[in-house]
């Protein structure tokens, strides 16, 4: 299936794949909390975007293609960034871990669990990199 | 940059040494502008322990200035055990208290008859019977000092009994546990019968209009950092389950690649237990300090990564109140934990080794996981008992006692910190080139090993187990930090290298590039290494221990050992230095204006 970020037809193949992936239901195997992605207007997208993912204990419960804030007031971690540094991040030319280190990409939310879960989060770019066929 | 108060204690006699602008252009301030002003002194010769041995406080060019963390300041001299280039970088808020007074630097040599602390308030000097505070902890001492002075706001950096009696890796603390951890410079002034120096000053630290507004808006980028807010959140003990996931927390003395007990001991867990609030140093708007209450009520500072890892993993400890109990024991006598904690691992290693027995101990069994082994060699140690007297000497000395220098995990005497180059390949260059033996913060490379970036400067993203093709990266990033020691700011200070010169500029009223900035550290550091090649240092120097360079069989660097000699091949081509001797080039030494050192090393 083509997967072009960002649609909501890449949102649901995102979803499809993280239930699928046994490496990633291993890593994340403990992982419980929802993440709200706020995607800034720049380049080829010029409306604010977001993305809800509510990730549990190595699987995808539900996904939301550009819901309000309001919708979710309270996720466990809001990540955002513009947009040409997630597709970046996305076509593996911006290391993940350089773009938090960098404040390209920022993180809300509770660091204690950010912290101990490191390598979830990191194979949870990878199932994205995968999921990714295309760039709008 | 204000003047240096010169003091010998042997007569007592001061006088003021101003700065040469042309040093202050070329070097700032802090640890490279020391450098430049000891050079003379700094001789191979020359007992780090002896009179004549200086030992220099120094502010950086913003200290004080409430710019991002520059409330810090630098010791520095001659290494009590690596007989090197010594520095150590410390918080708290004893470094703006001096340059109230109207002074940025006291220069001490000389020793005093009795044991004596210093008074300084504004242009009044005096020299005080240390009669009372001598063989007091750190803090009792610094309570003493307070009451005999009497002068609400004055601040009192000290050394504990380890300095007292010559641990050759005595800390200096000032306020509430901020170390002048490394290189032993606690053992220098406690060898000068120093015990206390205490400042008070009420000049206001006045700063240029630009400056203050720039200094805002980068306080406040800083305060919305990730890694500041995890720093915050968690203290630098965050990094520990990563570091551990990467193979580049040591446990088991280094020969440990994974830790299970990771969770028990990490940051994340400190926050979740201990923790009660967090401290800062003067004007710091990251509060990485730890506040913690082990469950007595008492308010106390919390162990940060080095300590938790030195003291947990190290030693197959995963009982976080005791390994923060260790830290605090630690700090009370005045010692540095990253030595502390490795000089025990090596007793616990040569002990399961055979090579050290309980006849060596006084029948103590160093047992891994045991803390109450820890806490008696501590003991040992700070009071020179036992065998605690041969591992007062540091690990490199106590390993060559049992015929085991080898094991022993340092590098030209400064015990390795506890970031694996196994799990973080350029970690290998930082321990092996740092001018003051095996340090992570001359270069924190760990963290660009994670990812972690500076486009502008050119620093980038190499795999973290490539090698020589990331030297010449680890050379950037080490004139990075050097500029950081100069300033005095804080590695965790997460500001941009445009903000910095920007902030350099408004302050100094300045013109640099970032291409300045960065010769700027370059310069220091061929600076220093050409202080320690004078002191007897060779390209032989440039090693790491055995245990380094053995693969782990287990964890996230099962299988990897850095080829050192094909990165310091890489590093020294791209430093410009003598692949024989390790010199710096005549030429490149030329290139960065140090023409008279230049003049030394190659005439």
């Amino acid at each position: 299936m083509s997967a072009i970020f960002p649609s909501e037809e890449w949102l649901k193949e995102l979803e499809v794949k993280i239930n699928s992936d046994q490496h990633y239901a291993e890593v994340a195997r403990n992982w419980e909390g929802d993440i709200f992605f706020i995607i800034e207007p720049e380049g080829n997208l010029t409306e604010p975007l977001t993305f809800y993912l509510d990730l549990w204990h190595g699987k995808c419960r539900k996904v939301e293609y550009n819901p309000a804030a309001s919708a979710h007031p309270k996720p466990v971690f809001i990540l955002s960034a513009s947009y040409n540094n997630i597709t970046a991040i996305l076509t593996g030319k911006l290391n993940p871990m350089t773009a938090m280190m960098t404040m390209k990409l920022k993180v809300s939310g509770s660091m204690g669990y950010m912290m101990r879960n490191v390598p979830t989060v990191l194979d949870f770019v990878r199932v994205a990199q995968e999921t990714t066929t295309d760039i709008l | 940059m204000q003047p240096i108060l010169k003091i010998n204690l042997t007569d007592n006699t001061t006088e003021e040494f101003s700065i040469p602008k042309e040093w202050e252009r070329d070097f700032l301030g802090g640890a490279s502008l020391a450098a430049r002003i000891l050079y003379p002194y700094l001789t191979k010769e020359l007992d780090p322990l002896s009179p004549e041995s200086p030992l220099l406080f120094l502010n950086g060019p913003l200290g004080g200035t409430n710019g991002p963390t520059t409330g810090r300041f630098v010791i520095c001299g001659k290494g009590a055990a690596t007989n090197l280039w010594a520095e150590s970088n410390i918080g708290g808020f004893w470094g703006p208290e001096l340059r109230k007074t109207g002074y940025d630097g006291l220069w001490i040599t000389g020793k005093a008859q009795s044991p004596t602390y210093l008074w300084i308030e504004g242009d009044r000097f005096e020299v005080r019977s240390a009669a009372n505070v001598w063989g007091k902890d750190v803090y009792e001492a610094q309570e003493i000092v307070k009451a005999e002075i009497g002068v609400k706001g004055a601040r009192v950096a000290v050394i504990g009994e380890a300095g007292e009696r010559g641990v050759l890796y005595a800390s200096i603390c000032c306020d509430h546990g901020r170390m002048a951890g490394r290189t032993g410079l606690g053992a220098v002034m406690g060898s000068k019968n120093l015990k206390a120096i205490a400042v008070h000053g009420k000049n206001k630290i006045e700063v240029a209009e630009r400056y203050a507004q720039l200094r805002s808006e980068a306080n406040r980028t800083l305060k919305q950092d990730n890694e500041a807010k995890i720093l915050h959140e968690l203290g630098s003990a965050s990094a520990a389950n990563y570091a551990e996931y990467l193979g580049a927390m040591p446990s088991k003395y280094y020969h440990q690649g994974s830790y299970k007990g990771v969770d028990k001991i990490s940051g994340s867990k400190t926050a979740e237990t201990i923790l009660v609030g967090q401290s800062a140093c003067q004007g710091c708007v990251i509060a990485c300090g730890r506040v913690v209450d082990l469950g007595d009520g008492t308010k106390r500072k919390g162990p940060e990564y080095e300590t938790i890892v030195g003291f947990g993993p190290n030693l197959l400890i995963d009982d976080l109140v005791e390994v923060a109990r260790l830290g605090e024991l630690c700090d009370k006598y005045g010692m540095d934990t990253i030595s502390t904690a490795n000089t025990i691992g090596l007793a616990f290693h040569l002990f399961e080794l055979g090579k050290i027995t309980p006849q060596d101990t006084g029948g103590l069994a160093l047992a891994w996981g045991s803390f109450l082994a820890a806490r008696q060699l501590i003991h040992m140690i700070a009071r020179r008992e036992g065998i605690g007297d041969l591992m007062a000497n540091g690990s490199r000395a106590f390993g060559k006692a049992f015929g085991a220098e080898e094991e022993a995990v340092q590098v030209n005497g400064l015990e390795v910190a506890y970031h694996d180059p196994r799990g973080v390949s350029g970690m290998a260059l930082s321990y092996a080139t740092s001018p003051r033996g095996a340090c992570h913060n001359q270069s924190d490379y760990f963290f660009v090993d994670w990812g972690h970036t500076y486009d502008e400067i050119g620093i980038n993203f190499y795999e973290r187990h490539a090698q020589a093709e990331k030297a010449a990266n680890v050379a950037k990033h080490q004139n990075w930090r050097t500029h950081f020691n100069s300033v005095v700011i804080c590695i965790f200070a997460n500001v941009s290298p445009q903000t910095q010169v920007d902030l350099l500029n408004a302050a100094l009223d300045l013109d640099w590039t970032m291409e300045d900035l960065m010769k700027s550290g370059e310069r220091a550091w061929n600076l220093k290494r050409a202080i320690n090649i004078r002191m007897g240092l060779t390209a032989a120097n440039d090693k790491l221990p055995k245990a380094l360079l053995e693969p782990y069989h287990e964890g996230g660097a099962k299988g990897f050992a850095p080829d050192l000699k094909g990165m310091l091949a890489a590093y020294y081509e791209a430093r410009g230095w003598d692949l024989e001797t390790g010199k710096p080039s005549k030429q490149k030494l030329l290139e960065l204006g140090l023409q008279d050192i230049a003049k030394d090393l190659w005439s």
